[in-house]
């Protein structure tokens, strides 16, 4: 393999990691502060690429202003559902039965309204944009990958200034950190909690839209991005925003990577033998390493 | 008499704050311990530590000449140390007496047979939640919880029981009687190590006190002792005079 | 433990309870005498696997509280094992037991690594189990990828063997269930769904525990994805290893109350009965419903159908909440 093959490779999985870290941080922060794993993410990823493509497809709307627009609705439906379901949830620190099961209950339901709607039927979001290809001597960047990872790291990087820059941002972390120490300072835990998990469904709407953009899409579409969401968030050690940046760098790096030996059918295998892999040599993930490290200097 | 525990220059860390800075001291057979000390001294944290569920940064802890390596619970249990939790933990579906079952078919000498037997009743009417044995654990009042969680305990049969705020919660004739279940306790043989808050409560009953401050160990002695320490006053006692 | 427990109970109503399963083992099995049609005797047949697998899934999941979305695996590896020992000549038996040892030995790769962490490891595991044994059964070439793998068997098809056969599993499983529920086993788990913190500091061994727990319901459900597969004769990925098969799986000691020994019996029988015709009138609809069931359950009813009983005969609420098996929330 030549060294511009090799670049090529690492470029499309840099590329690849943005999408992923954005699918990933609306899990991360519903875990951190609930203490719950929202199955239902990947019910919530596929509504999003819907909204976008309805949006796209009925109103011309273009497919990233769908994304921005993404962000305020599902963090009303977040909030929506938050309402119904999830605050009846026994408050937990681990993850309980009862919320795995809700939750995985609410994506079958999602998935098969999805069914009803739009049928089994694989659909796709062609803009002119979509097969365009950016050529930079012998490195080329397909335009729909270079402005999707821009907009799933401008949204990261926004939701890292509200979580260091606001109220909300500041109960966030208390509460990441520790349920209790975060009671104990005055962190309104049920109204943190209710907006974390508006913002965590945003985050799914918005990175299902960003999704969509990529690959064609089903009902089912959310179920094996779930299964990357989780394998990096374990990567990333669960609770930590940095982590889920490393976590999906692997993820993209060994998914990009594995093509040259295996063929690419068995992509989707890859991300649980990394997951079996992480929890095996890294229980407590790339943050846990990096905690490790801390304690000892 | 060589001490039943010693621990030794313990230290523990979390995400890089130090909980527990070096703390030593032994445990003699026999003897009611106490460990007292402010809020955030260190206290459960060393507690978990002596029980297994915490694995210490540095230092080591020996019980009966044995290294415990920590982080699982149930090993030191089958050593012979059981601890109680402050807020009680219920097996909240179970029947009381099955929670009992849970330390008595687990804990040291775990029995093979099956529950409700002599050593259980023995054990339930001792802590006097005989008339309560076969309703789920989830319905008792905040005082029966606590006597619960030190029944299970008792009947894992330990060598070193560990009590983490027995009395915290409790009306002042609860507190007296679990003062006296756990000089009974001691009277059966078994060595206590008793983390309480209520001076009153640990003064009374203790033949030794430890007290913490701030991770490490401020001092040690007889409770009479320790209560005329002006480092213990200063940090502790004085403290709580002013509240 | 129950019998001991118990003490309150009338032996009579004590001696009914238990003569109750072997009364219903010998009608099931007599059964066959009245010459009902080949379809009853399928909709048996499946029902009785089906029964295999719901207790199954709740000796992990029910006692000890450790939520699993990936026995499809199980189900599946064990009607591939079966499928592939049979077509080598492998007697029924020895193949059924080849099928049960598989998915322990897979159950062990996905229980090893995450039940010695706390935290919702397992549960992803598990779906990351079944997403990826899916992708890889559909593209390995021995069995016919995608395509299905069909079993070869000389001599003739006798219905009743099968029925017979998948009955005396669903036994098996039943007896175990109980025997676990009494055991102090059953007693670890249950201990260790409550409060696996506080059942460590009793002395229980919760790795052990679970690890044990995850190793014997995958057997069963092996074996069972085993009998099915012989008498499907035909079996494929997107058949044994489906997402359905694993909703299914956990639906069905949900619908009819977890963490008892007869809850899960009854929901394979209500699912077994119910799920043809549904999908058959709701071809799309099934998993919406499925979905919502669970919701509702879990939200009002968490005990199931047995929970639902219970409330209905106060008395029997009474001894049964003693026996202590039934979860909490």
């Amino acid at each position: 393999m030549s060294a511009v093959d090799l670049l090529n490779l690492v470029i499309a999985a840099l590329l690849l990691a943005g999408v992923y870290a954005a699918m990933s941080v609306g899990m991360t922060i519903v875990y951190g502060v609930m203490k719950i794993v929202n199955l239902a993410h990947a019910g919530f990823l596929m509504l999003g690429a819907y909204f976008v493509y309805e949006l796209y497809a009925r109103f011309s709307i273009d497919p990233l202003v769908g994304v921005v627009l993404a962000f305020p609705v599902f963090f009303f439906i977040g909030l929506a559902v938050h309402w119904i379901l999830i605050r009846r949830i026994p408050s937990s620190d681990q993850p309980t039965l009862t919320s795995l099961l809700l939750l995985f209950g609410l994506w079958l339901v999602l998935q098969n309204l999805g069914y009803l709607i739009w049928g089994n039927a694989d659909r796709a979001i062609l803009t002119p944009r979509t097969l365009y290809v950016l050529q930079i001597g012998p490195i080329s960047f397909p335009a729909v990958r270079l402005i999707v990872f821009g907009a799933a790291v401008a949204s990261i990087g926004g939701l890292e200034l509200v979580l260091h820059k606001t109220w909300f941002g500041g109960a966030v972390r208390a509460l990441m950190q520790n349920s209790d120490a975060g009671r104990i300072v005055g962190v309104n835990v049920e109204k943190t909690a209710r907006i974390a998990f508006g913002v965590g469904i945003a985050f799914a709407g918005a990175a299902g839209g960003l999704l969509a953009m990529l690959y064609s899409f089903s009902p089912d579409f959310g179920g094996s991005f779930l299964l990357r969401a989780f394998v990096i968030i374990v990567l990333g050690g669960l609770e930590s925003f940095a982590g889920v940046a490393i976590g999906a760098l692997i993820l993209a790096l060994a998914e990009t990577f594995s093509i040259l030996v295996l063929p690419a059918s068995y992509q989707p295998a890859i991300a649980f033998s990394l997951l079996v892999l992480a929890l095996v040599v890294l229980p407590e993930g790339v943050a846990g390493l990096w905690n490790k490290r801390h304690r000892l200097a | 008499m060589a001490p039943i525990l010693s621990v030794d220059r313990v230290t523990k860390y979390f995400a890089g704050l130090a909980a527990l800075k070096e703390v030593s001291f032994e445990l003699r057979q026999g003897g009611i311990y106490g460990l007292i000390g402010p809020n955030g001294a260190g206290k459960t944290t060393l507690l978990s530590i002596v029980a297994g569920a915490l694995r210490p940064t540095a230092g080591s802890v020996i019980f009966q000449d044995r290294r415990l390596s920590g982080a699982k619970s149930f090993r030191a249990v089958r050593a012979g140390i059981v601890r109680t939790h402050q807020i009680p933990r219920p097996f909240r579906a179970l029947s009381v007496l099955a929670n009992i079952s849970v330390g008595s078919r687990f804990g040291l000498h775990a029995q093979r047979s099956a529950s409700g037997t002599r050593d259980e009743r023995r054990i339930l009417e001792w802590v006097g939640l005989a008339h309560v044995a076969y309703i789920p654990a989830a319905t008792l009042s905040v005082g029966d919880q606590k006597r619960l969680e030190l029944a299970r305990a008792l009947a894992a049969r330990p060598k070193l029981l560990l009590c983490d705020e027995v009395c915290s919660g409790l009306t002042e004739s609860e507190t007296l009687s679990v003062l006296r279940l756990l000089r009974e306790i001691q009277q059966a043989g078994t060595t206590i190590l008793y983390v309480e808050h209520n001076l009153k409560a640990i003064m009374s009953v203790c033949d030794h006190v430890i007290v913490m401050n701030y991770g490490r160990k401020l001092a040690e002695g007889s409770p009479e002792a320790m209560q005329n320490d002006p480092a213990v006053i200063e940090a502790y006692i004085g403290r709580t005079a002013g509240t | 433990m129950k019998g001991r427990l118990n003490k309150g109970v009338s032996s009579p109503s004590k001696f009914a309870a238990a003569l109750a399963p072997f009364l219903l083992v010998a009608i099931l099995a007599l059964l066959p005498l009245l010459e009902p049609g080949s379809e009853t005797i399928r909709l048996l047949f499946v029902t009785f696997v089906w029964v295999t697998v719901s207790v199954a899934w709740n000796l992990l999941g029910g006692f000890g509280g450790q939520v699993s979305f990936g026995f499809a695996v199980f189900y599946g590896l064990g009607a591939y094992a079966a499928a592939l020992s049979l077509n080598r000549g492998i007697s029924p038996i020895l193949s059924f037991l080849l099928a049960g040892s598989v998915a322990v030995l897979a159950s062990l790769l996905v229980g090893l690594p995450t039940f010695r962490l706390k935290g919702p490891y397992f549960a992803i595991a598990t779906i990351g189990a079944s997403e990826a044994v899916r992708v890889v059964m559909t593209n390995v070439s021995i069995t016919g990828g995608a395509s299905g793998y069909r079993i070869m068997e000389t001599g003739t098809f006798h219905q009743l063997q099968h029925f017979y056969t998948a009955l005396a599993l669903a036994v098996i499983a039943m007896a175990i269930s109980i025997l676990v529920q009494r055991s102090k086993f059953g007693l670890a788990l249950i201990a260790i769904r409550e409060d696996e913190e506080a059942a460590s500091d009793l002395g229980v061994n919760p790795f052990r525990a679970k690890l044990l727990a995850h190793a014997l319901a995958a057997a069963l459900t092996g074996a069972a994805g085993g009998v099915y597969a012989r008498y499907a004769a035909f079996i494929h990925p997107q058949g044994v290893f489906a997402f359905s098969v694993g909703v299914a799986i956990l639906l069905m000691p949900i619908i009819g109350g977890v963490g008892t020994v007869w809850g899960p019996v009854i929901g394979a029988v209500v699912y077994g009965l119910v799920h043809e015709e549904l999908i058959a009138s709701f071809p799309q609809l099934h998993l919406l419903l499925y979905g919502s069931l669970l919701i509702l359950i879990i939200f009002f009813e968490p005990g199931g159908v047995i929970g639902l009983l219970e409330k209905s005969f106060r008395v029997f609420a009474y001894t049964r909440r003693l026996s202590g098996s039934h979860p909490q929330r």
